[in-house]
């Protein structure tokens, strides 16, 4: 019993620092600023959820869980966060030359008028 | 004229007891939400076990609490919206999924030798009303597959920046609305 979840502990740890791994990488070889945040903030996301989903094992109930969890929790605030704020920041000027794709999700009824036909 | 009064027993005919101000009653709640989480992450006392060391530690996180709760209150007033929980369940279930999606989307992404990236922008016309919804919309986005919100373009839409057009991500978005829609009360529909 303790020998498999201190298995579980391994295989999710490492797991967790393979997508911190990735995020990094990402970071290094992601062409500009907004790329390499994705790269950053869905990597870590998970790669820190793995890692305190294989450390829940070793620590004590409940209150070293909920420090656990709420660790995960906060990280992930502050990252979408920041994310967001970065973004904004560091936005090309065409940013807001985006168009609503044709193939309009779920008919939205304020979508504008398609453009593929005049 | 009130004999029948019992003495020395107060009363309250100009002074409601349930009149206290919303915001007063919020920011006890909260400062005691807030205290709670602070004792069950310090957990004062396991390490320190002598009473003056604990008074000052109680006295620390009451501070924290207090000024926790008057930031809180500052950013985020009281408002009358109800959670619903099953649907706040859902939308959980759905967003640990899709963060594991978008996980190894970009691992994939970052490790593959061809660098397979198809970046470019999306205006995504928003129905969740400016606020607290829309906060949280743009978070939960900011964490989904290959989505990242950059600002508040024409026509109130929110514009995205996106690791790959190719993917259906608009698709994406307004699946992550609905749900979220659905935890604030919205009931089927948006707003």
């Amino acid at each position: 019993m303790s020998l498999a979840l201190d298995l579980f502990t391994i295989v999710a740890v490492t797991l967790g620092a393979i997508f911190f791994l990735a995020g990094t990488v990402g970071l290094l070889r992601f062409p500009d600023t907004l790329t390499r945040l994705h790269a950053l903030t869905k990597a870590d996301n998970l790669g820190l959820g793995l890692v305190v989903l294989g450390l829940l094992p070793q620590a004590t109930a409940p209150f070293g869980w909920i420090g656990l969890i709420a660790v995960w929790l906060l990280a992930l605030l502050s990252g979408a966060t920041v994310g967001q704020l970065l973004a904004e920041a560091v936005r090309p000027p065409e940013w807001d030359q985006a168009r609503t794709p044709d193939a309009s999700p779920v008919g939205h009824p304020n979508a504008p008028e398609a453009s593929s036909h005049d | 004229m009130h004999a029948n009064r019992l003495p020395g027993r107060p009363t309250f005919t100009d002074q409601d007891p349930t009149a206290a101000t919303p915001s007063v009653l919020a920011a006890l709640a909260r400062g005691a939400g807030f205290f709670g989480f602070w004792l069950l992450l310090a957990r004062p006392g396991t390490d320190t076990p002598s009473t003056p060391d604990l008074a000052a530690d109680l006295v620390v996180g009451l501070l924290a609490a207090a000024a926790a709760a008057w930031v809180s209150l500052r950013l985020l007033p009281p408002a009358r919206k109800r959670l619903h929980v099953g649907a706040l369940a859902r939308f959980a279930v759905h967003f640990v999924w899709q963060s594991m999606v978008a996980g190894v989307d970009v691992a994939r992404r970052a490790f593959d030798p061809r660098l397979p990236l198809n970046p470019g922008y999306l205006a995504y016309p928003v129905r969740l009303a400016p606020g607290t919804g829309r906060a949280a919309f743009g978070a939960v986005t900011s964490l989904m597959p290959g989505t990242l919100p950059v600002g508040t373009g024409a026509d109130d839409a929110l514009v995205y920046h996106c690791l790959d057009l190719d993917q259906p991500v608009a698709a994406g978005l307004a699946r992550d609305e609905a749900l979220l829609a659905r935890v604030r009360g919205g009931g089927g529909g948006c707003r």
